[in-house]
């Protein structure tokens, strides 16, 4: 076995946490089962690593399968990547059907007509996606395994989801590929980037309970509000609160909403004073950068008008994240009749 | 520019600072070479307030070394080590910096220095330099003045370094010199003081973002709000706030930050003033609400000290 490929595997399963080693090497299936009783997990994962080269070592493994191995680590272990969304246009109207084999021999052809040492594994799971694997090397260098390009292919969609290598000249060329494969004529970057890559597929795959209109014309009760036990507690802005509550709901929905853990606002915009105050006046836009962080963004956003911290309804640049599919916004004032509304371009 | 604050109540919880600041106070550290202060900058400092110390003579600083040498070894055989694994020999070295103080008055500053040698390596080696803190006092006058014979005056410290050394030297002083340490905490008031006061300040070089990042841990889930402005824009509307000559009052430090709050809740219809501003950052400094410092700029270094100088006797008092 090539030495670059044991330390290559060595390095990926000294990766993973000792309690999941021996799950992910199940799903990898290049060990047999009795091979992975002779493993002994109790002990440091250095030691357990040198074990399982050895293992691979008596079954010949070469690049291939170790690259299969890494998918399945990141697989595993998605969130710990960024994932940036792209969406795929045709030309024609034409449902075409998707024949894997095709795909993975176009992508396959394309990217080695143009580069001579690259590294190309697919792996497919069960909700349609298609993993793919791109490990990059230049005409005179054999592909750096430690740098590669992750890309997540749903067939049935135009969407690509790319966690790309540090070397971000490959890829013009991984879309291309990508399009001559799926038989798409363009692709473009959607404003769109997690860490979540589940949440990413929620929000461009409509995948999370929407807004919904509630047509009754009585109030609906605030969820949030206790009954009362003792009648000499009153409670304060009920209707309020109740009003907060409803409009959140028709907003953000009562489901679970999609996890972002960011979101990013260029803004272009005039800075517009109370002329009492006498301050800046400038016929030039005030530039800002504003960042929202959150282990869970859109939660957050949604719990700060009951705190006290946003009016309700919730700006409309907030809340459009999902429904518009994107969390990078540059935002212009709108020229005319209306002063006070924007623009994202 | 200098600014000096002056505090308007004595009362520790509502600090309401009076803000007045003359034409720029000549010190003596205006003249002093960028060489000798490039250690200060670009260094993350964790602030202290320190009471004066009792007793501490200037001639004394090879003996005090040796004295806190000592004691770090002591407490390291005592099995509180602060590096586990390899064995290092802790040399100290304490400098008195003469340029770095505001004025006569002050005290010039005492710099101590902690460098490891590892027992392993070559007589001819390096010393590594792992952890340093320096006490300073810029234009802290009306503090020492009221000060008896005996005490020195150093009412800022800035540590840089592992906390457990920053704890070791802490204790040696304070059990040596009868002195108090204690963490300076940076509040929100203070934060937008200083945002307000370095967005304005007028640099040669093109200058990074004026940065505010607001905290919002009370909900389901925390959320961070960073709002940077480019620095441009922060000056010219704090050029617009700024009305009194030779001044800056806690009015237009209001303005300002209300300024700043209006054109964010007219996008977004979030309110920062209830949210808490943790950290400020301009090409001048940046200031964390732990009590934790950067300097970046050298030429407004004078006035940033005298800024921590005065938040550090507020608290000691």
């Amino acid at each position: 076995m090539d030495e670059t490929v044991a330390e290559y595997i060595r390095r990926t399963v000294l990766k993973i946490p000792r309690d999941e080693i021996k799950m992910l090497l199940q799903k990898w299936g290049f060990l047999s089962e009795a091979q992975l009783q002779t493993l002994n997990f109790h002990q440091i994962k250095d030691n357990i690593s040198q074990e399982v080269v050895q293992l691979c070592e008596e079954n010949s493994a070469d690049i291939k399968q170790a690259a299969v191995l890494d998918i399945i680590y990141n697989h595993a272990y998605q969130n710990k990547r960024m994932w940036h969304v792209y969406q795929m246009k045709k030309s024609g109207e034409d449902l075409e059907y998707f024949d894997i084999t095709d795909f993975k021999k176009a992508f396959k052809g394309r990217l080695r007509s143009a580069l001579k040492n690259v590294t190309i594994t697919f792996k497919e799971y069960e909700d349609n996606a298609i993993w793919i694997r791109v490990a990059w090397g230049t005409p005179n260098k054999k592909p750096n395994q430690y740098k590669p390009s992750y890309v997540v292919y749903h067939s049935q969609t135009p969407y690509v989801f790319i966690s790309t290598s540090v070397l971000k000249s490959t890829l013009p060329l991984l879309c291309q590929a990508l399009m001559v494969a799926s038989n798409y004529h363009d692709i473009r970057e959607m404003e769109l980037r997690s860490h979540s890559l589940n949440s990413l597929k929620d929000i461009v795959f409509k995948r999370y309970s929407q807004n919904f209109q509630t047509h009754s014309p009585k109030p609906v009760k605030g969820g949030n509000v206790e009954p009362e036990k003792d009648i000499r507690i009153v409670e304060e802005n009920k209707s309020e609160k109740e009003r907060i509550h409803r409009l959140n709901q028709e907003v953000f929905g009562s489901g679970p909403l999609p996890k972002l853990e960011f979101a990013q606002y260029r803004l272009e915009t005039m800075f517009k004073s109370d002329p009492k105050m006498d301050v800046l006046d400038k016929k030039e836009p005030f530039r800002c950068l504003v960042k929202f962080s959150s282990p869970h963004l859109l939660e957050s956003l949604k719990s700060l008008a009951p705190a006290g911290m946003a009016d309700a309804p919730l700006s409309p640049l907030l809340t459009c994240i999902p429904h518009k599919a994107r969390n990078y916004f540059k935002i212009r004032e709108k020229k005319g009749l209306f002063p006070e509304g924007f623009v994202s371009p | 520019v200098v600014a000096s604050l002056r505090q308007h109540t004595n009362n520790q919880e509502r600090q309401n600072f009076n803000l007045s600041f003359h034409a720029h106070r000549a010190g003596i550290l205006d003249t002093v070479d960028a060489q000798k202060i490039a250690f200060l900058l670009r260094k993350a400092w964790t602030l202290y307030s320190v009471t004066p110390l009792f007793r501490f003579h200037r001639a004394r600083l090879t003996e005090y070394a040796r004295l806190l040498s000592a004691f770090i070894a002591a407490e390291k055989r005592k099995g509180l080590a602060v590096e586990v694994g390899v064995e290092l020999d802790i040399k100290v070295a304490l400098t008195s910096l003469a340029d770095l103080r505001g004025s006569e008055l002050d005290q010039a500053a005492l710099l101590v220095q902690l460098s490891s040698r590892s027992q392993a390596s070559s007589r001819n080696s390096e010393d590594k330099l792992v952890w340093s803190g320096w006490f300073c006092s810029m234009f802290g006058d009306d503090f020492s003045e009221n000060v008896l014979e005996d005490f020195t005056c150093l009412p800022l410290f800035l540590s840089h370094g592992a906390e457990s050394y920053t704890t070791l030297v802490g204790s040696w002083f304070q059990k040596t010199f009868d002195c108090c340490f204690r963490r300076l905490a940076i509040s929100p008031l203070n934060l937008s003081w200083m945002v307000a006061m370095w967005a304005g300040c007028k640099l040669d070089r093109a200058a990074s973002a004026v940065e505010l990042v607001f905290s919002v841990p009370c909900l389901s889930q925390p959320l961070d709000i960073s709002y940077a402005i480019h620095p441009e824009d922060a000056k010219a509307l704090w050029d617009t706030v700024q009305k009194t000559p030779g001044e800056i009052t806690q009015e237009e430090v209001d303005v300002f930050m209300d300024c700043l709050y209006a054109h964010f809740h007219r996008h977004f219809k979030i309110h920062l003033s209830a949210t808490k501003l943790v950290k400020v950052s301009t090409a001048v400094a940046s200031a964390h609400c732990d009590g934790i410092v950067k300097i970046l700029h050298s030429q407004y270094l004078p006035g940033v000290l005298m800024l921590l100088t005065e938040l550090a006797i507020s608290q000691i008092q």
